[in-house]
């Protein structure tokens, strides 16, 4: 049975106005335990709002969300709790940060929950730890920390609440070569750990074939495929047609294939493709 | 939820009333609200009706929408018209103890409620056609001759539709962090008076943090651009009026000495 599943959901903004905008028509999703997927779509193709839907930060117009069994909306009193166990990092979720110390603003969510001191403590050093961070930004000030050190800080504090399920929209925004490898080698730690399932909303089809299994594709507000990586990379031509993109190793392998070369186009991640080139050279080498 | 009441209540169209000047739709509302207050007889009571209807197919916009803004202050407006239904002296039709009610009061409160609602209603009308920016431009000009006695009417304006421009942005963030801490477990709408205050601090302070960095960002990006003040400044979008405009003026003016006329026709009110 599927961790947390979306079942025909429908949403429209601002409804019976001028600015009524349907964002959402019968999309249906799953995410298993443990599990990592990627969500892509052109920008307004509803990830976004999608992803809000999860925790139940939006009510469906129509459709259900089931987190372990159990309808969301059936219970909206216990919303507040399901919301610790699905963690939802927003984009630009530096925005978040209020507190005068890191420490302070990673130690809000678990303060929300009710966690005693001693294993607040613990938890505030180890999801810094997670996102590479070491104790002496403790005591700093958020507010003076570069951009790509604020993201993390931000996404420590949704760790910090140790989430069954962790969304992520699109984290990598905005930061540099170097931020974006501690951001996933961060992600992939706190995978590692807890055994998470994560949902990452991302443009760039890189960081999607490094990081997920499954893909779900949007657009304009349903769902147009829904596979593992390879299957749905392979689908080039579809996903150029709803204004997305493939990862460039593959479209490497796919411009030496139309020139006549025998190489496979399987590979989405750069490694994949240097492996394939250096199988194709060899091969090649030989008479 | 916010983005809501920052869009203001401009329904975009084309109607009549929307292609009007703002100045001339700023000017004529002035009129029409003068006109309501001049408004006595029965006769001319009616005929406001007319209008106020006329207006409404001008503007293109559902009648249940202009209801819906005058449905806050209704209960303002029958407490006011039953109180004139008391005081007011005249025939006395009906009485109990110190209450009475007189043919005068009777009449009074009526046109006291049909008046009010026709008030609110008018001026509903021209925030459902105007968006706020146009708004903001129309008064600048109408108060232009106020910079001879070195009133900064043109820093005002530009104040004025920097806020405009800015409320919907800073609503929307406004939601996108409280949106974040609720993730985070925030609740707002419980316990003591102190424990609500103190669940704010965490969407006031990151509000106020992004309102002050977007306001530096724009100020440098103003001075990039040699922002000087007013002096000289001519617009993309000049204000023109057109002959729409010299039309409907002449229509409410005509609109206004009939309400005159029909006041003095003798009635039996
Ligand atoms: N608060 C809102 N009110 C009205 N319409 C909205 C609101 N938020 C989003 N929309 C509209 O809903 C659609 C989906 O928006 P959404 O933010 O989910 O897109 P997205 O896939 O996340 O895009 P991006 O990749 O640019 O972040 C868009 O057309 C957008 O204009
Ligand atoms: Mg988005």
């Amino acid at each position: 049975m599927a961790l947390i599943e979306l079942k025909n959901i429908n949403y429209c903004y601002s409804p019976g106005t001028a600015f009524e905008k349907h964002a959402l028509r019968d999309v249906s999703m799953a995410v298993d335990a443990g599990e990592s997927v990627g969500l892509i779509g052109h920008t307004g193709s509803g990830k976004s709002t999608l992803i809000r839907h999860f925790n139940g930060l939006l009510r469906p117009n129509s459709g259900q969300v089931v987190y372990q069994g159990n309808d969301l909306w059936k219970k909206p009193n216990e919303i507040r709790s399901i919301r610790f166990q699905i963690g939802l990092v927003f984009q630009y979720p530096e925005a978040q940060i209020f507190e005068d110390t890191v420490g302070k603003d990673i130690a809000y969510g678990p303060r929300n929950m009710g966690i005693g001191q001693e294993e607040m403590n613990a938890r505030i050093r180890e999801s810094l730890q997670c996102v590479g961070l070491d104790n002496s930004y403790l005591e700093r000030n958020p507010f003076r920390l570069s951009g790509g050190e604020m993201r993390r800080v931000a996404i420590a504090g949704v760790l910090a609440m140790r989430p069954k399920v962790l969304i992520l929209d699109e984290p990598a925004a905005g930061l540099d070569p170097e931020g974006r490898h501690a951001l996933f080698d961060a992600l992939r730690h706190y995978r590692r750990k807890s055994g998470a399932a994560v949902v990452l909303v991302s443009h760039s089809m890189e960081d999607i074939a490094d990081f997920v299994d499954r893909v779900v594709v949007l657009d304009q507000g349903s769902v147009a495929l829904d596979g593992p990586v390879a299957s749905i990379f392979a689908q080039a031509e579809k996903l150029v047609s709803i204004g997305l993109d493939i990862p460039q190793s593959t479209k490497v392998l796919l411009g030496l294939k139309a020139k006549g070369y025998s190489v496979k186009t399987e590979a989405y991640t750069v490694e994949q493709a240097e492996q394939e080139l250096l199988r194709f050279l060899k091969e090649a080498d030989r008479p | 939820m916010t983005r809501d009441l920052t869009v203001g209540q401009f329904i975009p169209g084309h109607s009549l009333m929307h292609r009007l000047d703002p100045r001339t739709k700023l000017m004529l509302t002035f009129l029409f609200i003068i006109q309501v207050f001049l408004t006595k007889s029965a006769l001319s009571l009616i005929f406001l009706l007319l209008l106020l209807w006329i207006y409404i197919v001008c503007a293109q916009v559902p009648a249940r929408k202009v209801f819906r803004a005058v449905r806050p202050i209704i209960p303002v407006i029958i407490v006011t018209a039953l109180l004139n239904i008391f005081y007011v002296s005249g025939h006395v039709l009906w009485h109990y103890a110190f209450l009475r009610i007189t043919d005068q009061g009777l009449f009074t409160g009526f046109t006291l409620l049909v008046r009010l609602i026709t008030l609110i209603a008018g001026c509903s009308l021209i925030t459902y056609t105007t968006s706020l920016n146009a708004l903001a431009s129309g008064l600048e000009q109408l108060l232009a001759p106020l910079k001879r006695l070195h009133f900064p009417v043109s820093e005002l304006s530009m104040t004025l539709s920097i806020t405009l421009r800015f409320l919907p942005t800073l609503a929307e963030e406004l939601d996108r962090i409280i949106e974040a801490q609720k993730a985070r477990g925030a609740q707002f709408a419980t316990g003591t008076i102190l424990n609500r205050i103190r669940a704010f601090f965490p969407v006031i302070l990151p509000l106020f943090m992004s309102a002050f960095r977007r306001a530096f960002e724009l100020t440098n990006a103003i001075e990039c651009r040699c922002y000087h003040g007013g002096e000289g400044r001519t617009k993309l979008h000049p204000l023109k009026l057109g002959r729409r405009d010299y039309a409907a003026v002449i229509f409410f003016l005509a609109a206004f000495a009939m309400t005159l006329i029909f006041n003095s026709i003798r009635q039996p009110f």
